[in-house]
Formats: C-alpha cells, structure tokens, sequence
C-alpha cells in the first residue's frame, strides 16, 4: 500500500527512509510558472521529533506498518510504563522518553490507545479529555467566577496546570490533555 | 451534494472593502474595466497549467489573452476582476475557481508595476485598517545565493523546499531565468518577470509583455510539445494573442490573486474562508 500527495491528510501515517511518520501539516504549493509540490511536516512516531519535506506532485510514499490498540495504563515502575489490552490482557511496556510530556497525565484504569510499529509498542496517544481531582491548590475565592484569573494546581494525575481560583481542593475536574494540559470545567461530584 | 460550509460574513465584508478600494484606485488611476469571455479556445500558455473544460471549449486561467487583444486595439490602461479557473489546484493556498485582478498599462516596462501594485495594495490595507505594507526588492539570482539551478526539477524543488518559506515580508522578486519567461520579454539570460508576496504568500505576478509574434508562437509549441511528451493534452496555438502581441505597444501587466490578497491583509490562512464555499 502507497500514498500519493493527494493522498495526504492529517494524521496519516507514512514510512520515509525506514521510519514511521505521523503527517501533522499538510499545503499545496504551486510556485508561479512551476509544478506543484505539497510541503509537510512530519512527526517521528519512534523520536516524536518533527521535520519538514517537501514532495513533488504525484510522488508516492509507503504507507506505515502501523496499527493502533485501545489499552489501559497499568503501573509505572521507574521509566518503565505498562499498558494492558483489556480483552487479551496482554501487557506492553513504553519507556518514559517516549511518552514525553504526556506521561504526567497517565492514571491507573485510563485508556488510551497505544501504536505498534512492525509489531512492537512505540507509542502511545492519551484521549483529548481526562477526569481528575485537585490534589493541591490555593484556597478557592469564593464567588469569584472570572475565568481569567488563574492559580496553579496539582492533580492526582500528577500533571500541574492553570485553574480559575475558584476551584477547590478535592474538586473532580475535566482537563483537555493536549498542548500540555489546560482547565476545561469543573465536575459535579454530588 | 451540497455540503453546508459556513460562510465567514466578517471575511466576505473585508474581500468587498477591498476590491471596492482597488476599483476606487485603479478608476482614479486612468483604468477602465473591462469584461473578457470565460469561455475560450485558447486556455493558457504556460505547460503547467490545467485548464477546467466547458463543452468542448475552456474555462479561461486567466484573462491575458483578451486583454492583450484589448491592449493591441488601443485602449491603453485596462484591468478586469474576474474568476478564473485552474483544474488540478486546490489546497488551502489554491482553489480551483478563484479571482484575478489583472492589469495592463502601455509605455511602460515591468519595473513600472512596483509603484502601480504598492499603491493599489496600500489602498486595499486601508480598507480593512491594516497596515501598509513597504516591500521590498529581490532577484532570483540574489535569493539562490548567485547560484540558480540550471534545470526546472532543481529550480522549483529548491525555490519549494528553501527559498519561498523565507520570503516572509512584503517581496518583489524580480528577474527570474529565461526558460521560465511565460508570455514576458527576454533580456539576456533573463525575463523582464515579477513575482509579488505578501504574508508569506505569491500574489501576482507581472511581465514586460512579449510583442514578437515569432517568438510567441514559438513558445506555444515549445509548450505544446513539452506537455505532449507529459502526456497531457497541448494547449492550443491561440492565434489572437498571437496577431495582437505584434499590433501592441510597448506594455506591462500583473494579474494578483484577489483572494490571496485579501487572505493576506487580513491574516486569513485559508482561501475557503475569504470566499463563498461551494
């Protein structure tokens, strides 16, 4: 299986020089009196690292042996995290420097969806959303319900984020995961 | 099918403040408007251009070739705004129908654009309270490093990958090589040819307009037979740009993406959104 550039979308993942790529950003580009090429930037699945290439028009890149499987996140021992599928119960380990920044939002029972390449678990990706409480924050002020005034907190994930200060201690939050985590509301626990 | 693709009114205001302040400019500026027919026999010129087919005719790309017919009859300073057509484009720069601002001006040479398009820009950004944007000037030879690429693979590979993403301010290129002339006059080893970008983007692009009607037809087969050996269908010999490039007189013109330039002065990043979707 082949990609051609008109092919290309987000997301799509390719195999350049031996390695899996993520496309993360996509343009055509047809220069005054020139032929058309599409620009990308490319997301390493195996480093996370991006860079960018640029294709000719109607060039053909190799669809990357990659396959996705929902899995819970089991335990972390040191830099080593392991996941589960929770039908076969078989486990995979990530190494910390994998998951980067995300592995702050990793809790016991969360399911995520982790990638395999030729078979071995490379990557994984957390959901959009997270459920977590306020482990630690300043006290909340009371009545103030501007969302433009922010305190830190800590949550039970482990990650630490901006809130509005009327947010308490022990308070249920949704939490957007990417870009590094952000406030999104509060939960009713009652 | 009809899809139901939001229409961004804010953007739709902006494109109509600034095509009516580039009328405004161009009418006190000496032009008249002209209408030229969209449907054509004679497509294009350039190899790299996909014409949209209309009942065994064309969609024209461009108005070049009537307003040339235009210019050669004697009516000295034209434009029209216009759709044009290019099939086998689309992305968030490009889409297949989108609209030209195209100009002619006699007695004059395509350096002669420079002060006609910054105006005309200047009074686009003042209709949408941007600001006006300085340029300023490059040759193709300075942005390769003196060195440009003999063959197209390499020029347009490079220009792609390396040169344009560095053309960030408001950029008159100039001079590009002369196997890339188009429909502009030679001079040496070069084509009297601009390129405009603003915001990152190409917006126009403008000739010392060829009035030799030898060359011209040679550069209609010298197109044909490059796209025959592609494959792709030749673009036919249009007889009337041919006749009208030796009655003209001496001329410049630029055609300026409409949509791109509203797209540039008002920091939209997709072409969808300053027009109305399909």
């Amino acid at each position: 299986m082949s990609y051609e550039t008109s092919d290309f979308r987000n997301g799509l993942k390719i195999e350049l020089d031996g390695d899996p790529y993520t496309i993360v950003y996509f343009q055509f580009v047809k220069p005054g009196k020139g032929t058309a090429f599409t620009r990308t930037k490319l997301k390493s699945i195996l480093s996370g690292s991006v860079i960018e290439r640029t294709f000719r028009s109607g060039e053909t890149v190799g669809e990357a042996d990659v396959e996705e499987q929902p899995m819970q996140f089991l335990y972390a021992n040191g830099d080593v995290y392991t996941f589960m599928n929770t039908e076969t119960f078989d486990q995979v380990e990530l190494q910390a420097k994998l998951l980067g920044d995300d592995a702050k939002f990793l809790m016991e029972n969360l399911d995520v969806s982790v990638l395999f390449y030729k078979g071995r678990a490379v990557n994984m990706t957390l959901p959009n959303f997270i459920e977590t409480k306020v482990t630690w924050t300043e006290p909340a002020v009371k009545g103030n319900t501007s969302q433009g005034v922010l305190k830190m907190a800590k949550l039970e994930c482990g990650a630490e984020i901006h809130v509005p200060i009327f947010v308490s201690e022990g308070e249920l939050l949704k939490v957007d995961t990417r870009d590094g985590g952000s406030y999104v509301s509060r939960l009713n626990t009652k | 099918m009809f899809p139901e693709a939001p229409i961004d009114a804010h953007r739709l205001r902006q494109r109509a403040a600034i095509v009516h302040a580039v009328r405004d400019a161009l009418h006190a500026d000496g032009f008249l408007e002209v209408h030229p027919p969209i449907v054509v026999d004679g497509p294009a010129l350039e190899e790299t251009l996909e014409p949209v087919r209309a009942d065994g005719r064309f969609l024209h790309t461009s108005p070049e070739f009537a307003l040339k017919r235009v210019l050669a009859a004697g009516l000295p300073r034209i434009y029209s705004i216009v759709p044009c057509f290019r099939d086998e484009e689309h992305g968030r720069h490009h889409a297949r129908e989108f609209t030209l601002l195209e100009l002619y001006f006699s007695n004059a040479g395509y350096l002669d654009l420079l002060p006609v398009v910054e105006g005309l820009v200047a009074a686009a950004a003042r209709a949408v309270h941007a600001p006006v944007p300085t340029f300023s000037r490059r040759t193709v030879a300075e942005l390769f490093g003196g060195a440009v690429p003999e063959d197209d693979e390499t020029f347009f590979f490079r220009w792609v990958d390396s040169i344009e993403p560095t053309l960030t301010e408001p950029t008159f290129v100039l001079d590009y090589p002369a196997r890339h002339a188009a429909l502009a006059e030679v001079r040496g080893d070069i084509s009297e040819r601009l390129e405009v970008y603003l915001g990152g983007l190409e917006l126009g692009n403008g000739f010392s307009e060829l009035r030799d009607p030898a060359e011209l037809r040679a550069r209609f087969l010298r197109s044909a037979a490059h796209r025959t050996a592609l494959g792709r269908a030749p673009h036919p010999v249009d007889e009337g740009v041919i006749d009208a490039s030796g009655r003209m007189p001496r001329a410049t013109g630029i055609a300026i993406g409409v949509d791109r330039l509203v797209m540039a002065l008002t920091g939209e990043t997709d072409i969808a959104r300053v027009q109305i979707p399909r």
